[in-house]
């Protein structure tokens, strides 16, 4: 049977009822919050870990002349050299449910891989000649299904309708409904069904040594480039990613971070909710406090009886929160996993994150009564017996502003002075309200600098869509035929290619695309941080973007860089650096780069529209590529820049959203707060609101002021939320370049967003506000008077 | 020669009021022996209250000794003062001071609870014994809104009695009754008396006299013989 001191503290429980219930759901909010970015976090660490490990990845690709057998096996020799192995990628389109897409195609000899493993999904496995197999996120957006057939154009080969035979996952590829792209596994007879080259031309290599960084597998993949020349074949490019981590290992370490950092934002919120308003549970239970301590209590009992009681509230809340806190870390998982190309089925919680969302649950009411609790249990009896409550007579002096402001209505005066009257609690109520509104403005903030940095991105482009050809071909021919076609307002052949930078010491850096327009370009408007763009008569300069400066310096404008294009090392000078995009790039003049990669021809063509719209430039890319073929130009694949767009945007916009959403779930937390301040503040008042009902006021006046007294506080909060905005920005923008793309940081505030906060803050007070403000309005003259 | 219970020896109480030190008990001395049933009486602002928190560790002397039963109350720690105030003394408040959200009887059980008096057992029994002792046990499992204000104040006194408290100090015990209930309430705490409890009361009652052994006066913080106390 529990003693009478505990019983009390049940009941007590149970007599505040709705107090009780605001502290388990402020308990639950950071719990949800914070728990579900804990379980999303583990459950992500668990399967990029396990399945990506598990899917052996290559340590380097070599891109080269055809591989034969006696090759990889030269190859598999070298003693620094665990496996080898060979595969052909060709770029196609496939035909889906809304157009032609691009398609990639992987084929190799042996689809018993052991570098890069794929996990076979559903159907068959591995395709047979004369079927594919389509990766699992390039299944929903191609439409493709087992038993269907997908047509594939590869060049200007007739299409082929290819039966998918089934569906299979490499976790090692960016998911392709976000690329845009379709993926699929073929032999290489289906390949030289499609009419593209079957010799295969990608070695992928894995080193013995599982401990090597990225520079000491840099230089095992340049001894097996030196053996692969020996034997007479060229290596066009070669690329080593950091050992052991996944392409995407920056994007979700910065979304774990800013997601994590938020998550304790919100745990942090609530903590200062629980503060609040067990400093106010306390703050009714001054005078038992007195009783208790005239019949013996100690404040140690005192202390544990309220200790307990938080303990206690923490794990009810902790029985909601933990298990929404499951559900929404699991479907944050799978739509996180869905980005990254993972699969998450199959993976559980593990139980030190249970452990820890119980622990901290349990534990914050805790620590954040602990203050107000030994303050609390500390009071001397006569101060407990006289009521004068835990922070002396509890209201805080005016502010002068207010002591001596004229010009308005009594009623109003007295709700401006009460909004004051509990300092300490009014700042916790600010602090969590205003974080709230600087969270909201600065994703508002970061997401407008997110769609300016696309649109400088993708200002930098002045056509509508580009075609690359399978072959190189004389630049003025493709300008003459493609000028035929009604619809083209402009077009400039291109030539493309890619390279690797050779350092003075020898080593070589990652490959990255080359892009050469003519000098004189009317398609290309550099957005330049340094230097200056192409002009007519350069011939060795070159025009790197931001984030090839970012992964090597030897970049800088002025310096001389020698690139490996096509094999041969040749010397660039640095002109000028440009912000063109997430991914590393370089622009060099047409004519200097065909001569080394297409024997003076372009590659691909970059047309401008007459007319604007999707379905208008979908039509024009068809007739151009009919054209084209018809005038001996086989195009391999054509893009609309609009789709490229769409891409980018997916990729980027996916953080700003996020952050709205933590915005909104803090301003659940400051409404939260705002409705326990005031609950509060009308059950302290209970008395006052007597007297002034004894003096006249009405239901409207009651009501009124408590509305206004709330008001007050969410508009002072909005108030703080707009300057508090400025660093957050700054610091969303910052982490946001590190690891995305490089945007310009916004100080000024949207208008719009700060209206539209405005407008939130209004509500949520007026909310906030309703229920005190109902209790305010039906307490009665004699029950306020007589109210101990 | 024995020793009195409670001992006041040269006691002056001031609280700091505004920019100056407010005197609510001005160098007083004051012997009470066990079993004297002593009403502290005086106009408001007298210093009744503080002498009756100076007993009880409620307060302490700015200047002074308060000793209680051979304890030396002024030297206690705070900890220490409520194991002590639990064991030793009883108090008894205007307006009741019962805990809402527990029964009658839990009231009285919850100084035993904290004070780990008599064992757990049994103190529902005690608790039950102590209410039956005051006339209303009948009441003993209902909530104290249910109960009028005699009763509320018998279950206080039932309460303040439930460690067996050498003295049992009352503070305006009947301010809050009706005159038939307060009467009732003096009887009743003069059949304590009768039975060997200490009882030292706060009063404005002129009748309280009556049951009292003896009269303490005190005007502007200073005893006083009882017959100088000028009356408003």
């Amino acid at each position: 049977m529990l003693s009478p001191r505990w019983r009390k503290v049940v009941r007590d429980v149970w007599l505040h009822k709705s107090r009780t219930t605001l502290v388990v759901l402020a308990i639950c909010i950071g719990i949800i919050g914070s728990g579900a970015v804990l379980n999303k976090w583990a459950l992500l660490r668990r399967v990029t870990r396990g399945e990506f490990g598990a899917s052996n990845p290559a340590s380097a690709t070599l891109r080269t002349d055809s591989i034969d057998a006696a090759l990889l096996q030269r190859v598999r020799e070298l003693p620094a050299i665990r496996n080898a192995e060979a595969r052909r990628t060709v770029t196609g389109s496939a035909k889906t449910d809304a157009g032609w897409r691009t398609a990639v195609i992987f084929a190799t000899n042996d689809f018993d891989k052991r570098i890069g493993v794929l996990k076979s999904e559903h159907g068959e496995w591995p395709p047979s000649d004369g079927a594919i197999v389509v990766e699992a996120s390039s299944v929903e957006f191609s439409g493709a299904g087992i038993g269907n057939p997908l047509e594939i154009q590869v060049g200007d080969a007739p299409a082929v309708a290819l039966n998918v035979a089934g569906i299979a996952r490499d976790v090692g590829l960016p998911p392709g409904w976000m690329e845009h792209v379709v993926y699929a596994f073929a032999t290489p007879a289906t390949l030289a069904r499609l009419g593209a080259p079957a010799a295969l031309n990608e070695l992928q290599i894995v080193v013995s040594n599982p401990a090597l960084d990225r520079e000491a597998v840099r230089r095992v993949a340049d001894d097996v480039k030196a053996l692969v020349e020996s034997s007479g074949r060229r290596v066009y490019d070669t690329d080593v990613p950091v050992p052991g981590q996944h392409a995407h290992a920056g994007q979700i370490d910065s979304l774990l971070l800013t997601q994590g950092a938020f998550g304790l934002l919100a745990l942090l919120m609530s903590g200062l909710l629980v503060v609040n308003l067990i400093t106010a549970m306390l703050t009714g239970q001054v005078r038992e406090i007195g009783i208790m301590k005239s019949i013996g209590a100690r404040g140690g009992q005192i202390a544990r009886m309220y200790l307990t009681l938080a303990f206690g509230l923490g794990l009810a809340a902790c029985a909601i929160a933990l298990p929404v806190a499951a559900i929404l870390g699991r479907m944050y998982a799978r739509f996180s996993a869905d980005m990254l190309n993972f699969d998450i089925t199959g993976f559980s919680i593990p139980l030190w994150a249970f452990g820890l969302q119980l622990a901290v649950g349990a534990l914050l009411p805790v620590i954040a009564a602990a203050a107000p609790v030994l303050r609390g249990s500390r009071i001397s009896v006569g101060d407990a017996l006289r009521d004068f409550g835990i922070l002396g007579r509890g209201d805080s002096e005016q502010p002068l502003l207010l002591r001596r402001l004229g010009g308005v209505t009594r009623p109003l005066l007295l709700s401006l002075r009460n909004a004051f009257r509990r300092r300490q609690r009014l700042t916790l109520t600010l602090v969590a309200l205003a974080m709230g509104g600087a969270v909201y403005l600065g994703a508002l903030n970061l997401r407008a600098a997110i769609v300016g940095s696309i649109d400088l991105v993708f200002g930098v482009h002045r056509y509508d869509m580009v075609l690359r050809f399978a072959q190189p071909h004389a630049a003025d021919s493709i300008v003459v035929a493609v000028a035929r076609v009604e619809g083209v307002a402009n077009a400039e052949a291109w030539t493309n290619g890619r390279a690797i930078l050779k350092r003075a010491d020898g080593a070589l850096g990652n490959a990255f695309p080359l892009t050469g327009p003519p000098t004189n370009t009317q398609m290309l408007s550099f957005n330049l941080i340094a230097g200056r763009g192409l002009r007519p008569g350069d011939s060795n300069a070159l025009v790197a973007n931001r984030r090839l400066v970012v992964d090597d310096s030897s970049f800088a404008v002025g310096n001389d860089v020698t690139l490996l294009i096509a094999g041969r090392p040749t010397r660039w000078t640095v002109v000028g650096i440009a912000e063109t995009g997430p991914s590393a790039a370089a622009y060099l003049p047409r004519e200097a780069l065909s001569a080394l990669v297409a024997n003076g021809g372009a590659t691909s063509v970059v047309v401008k529209a007459a007319l604007e719209g999707p379905a208008s430039q979908l039509d024009l890319i068809q007739r151009l590529r009919a054209e084209l073929a018809d005038a001996g130009l086989e195009v391999q694949s054509g893009q609309l820049v609009a789709a490229q767009r769409r891409v980018v945007e997916d990729h980027l916009l996916m953080v700003a959203s996020f952050l709205g959403v933590m915005g909104q779930i803090m301003i659940i937390v400051g409404g939260l707060g705002l409705a326990s301040t005031m609950s509060l503040a009308v059950l302290e008042r209970t008395r006052e609101i007597g007297v002034l009902r004894a003096i006249g006021a009405r239901h409207g006046a009651i009501l009124t002021m408590i509305q206004v007294e709330g008001l007050v506080i969410a508009i002072l909060s909005w108030a703080i939320a707009v300057p508090l905005s400025l660093p957050m920005s700054v610091a969303l923008g910052e982490a946001f370049g590190r690891v995305m793309l490089k945007v310009p940081v916004i100080l000024i505030p949207n208008a719009a967003g700060m209206l539209r906060w405005f407008v939130v803050v209004v509500v949520v007070s007026l909310v906030a506000c309703a229920w005190p403000a109902y209790r305010a309005m039906r307490i009665s003259t004699r029950a306020a008077l007589s109210y101990e | 020669m024995t020793q009195p219970l409670i001992t006041l020896r040269g006691v002056t109480k001031t609280f700091p009021v505004a920019a100056r030190e407010f005197t609510a008990l001005d160098d007083v001395t004051l012997e009470i022996d066990k079993g004297e049933f002593v009403a502290v009486v005086g106009q408001s602002g007298s210093g009744k209250s503080t002498l009756l928190g100076l007993i009880s560790g409620i307060d302490r002397p700015t200047r002074g000794e308060v000793y209680v039963g051979g304890t030396a109350v002024h030297t206690l720690s705070e900890r220490d003062m409520s194991a002590w105030r639990g064991r030793a003394v009883g108090i008894v408040f205007q307006f009741f001071q019962l805990l809402p959200t527990l029964t009658a009887a839990e009231n009285v059980m919850l100084p035993m609870d904290f004070c780990g008096t008599w064992p757990a057992r049994e103190r529902r029994d005690r608790a039950l014994g102590l209410l039956e002792r005051l006339g209303v046990a009948d009441q003993a499992d209902k909530l104290p809104s249910t109960l009028s204000g005699g009763q509320q104040q018998r279950v206080a006194v039932a309460r303040a009695l439930a460690n067996a408290p050498a003295v049992l100090l009352a503070d305006e015990p009947t301010g809050n009754l009706d005159s038939r209930t307060a009467e009732s309430m003096l009887e009743l705490l003069a059949e304590l008396v009768r039975e060997g409890q200490t009882v030292v009361m706060v009063t404005h009652e002129q009748r309280a006299r009556r049951f009292a052994s003896r009269t303490v006066a005190l005007t502007d913080g200073r005893l006083v013989a009882p017959e100088e106390l000028v009356h408003a």
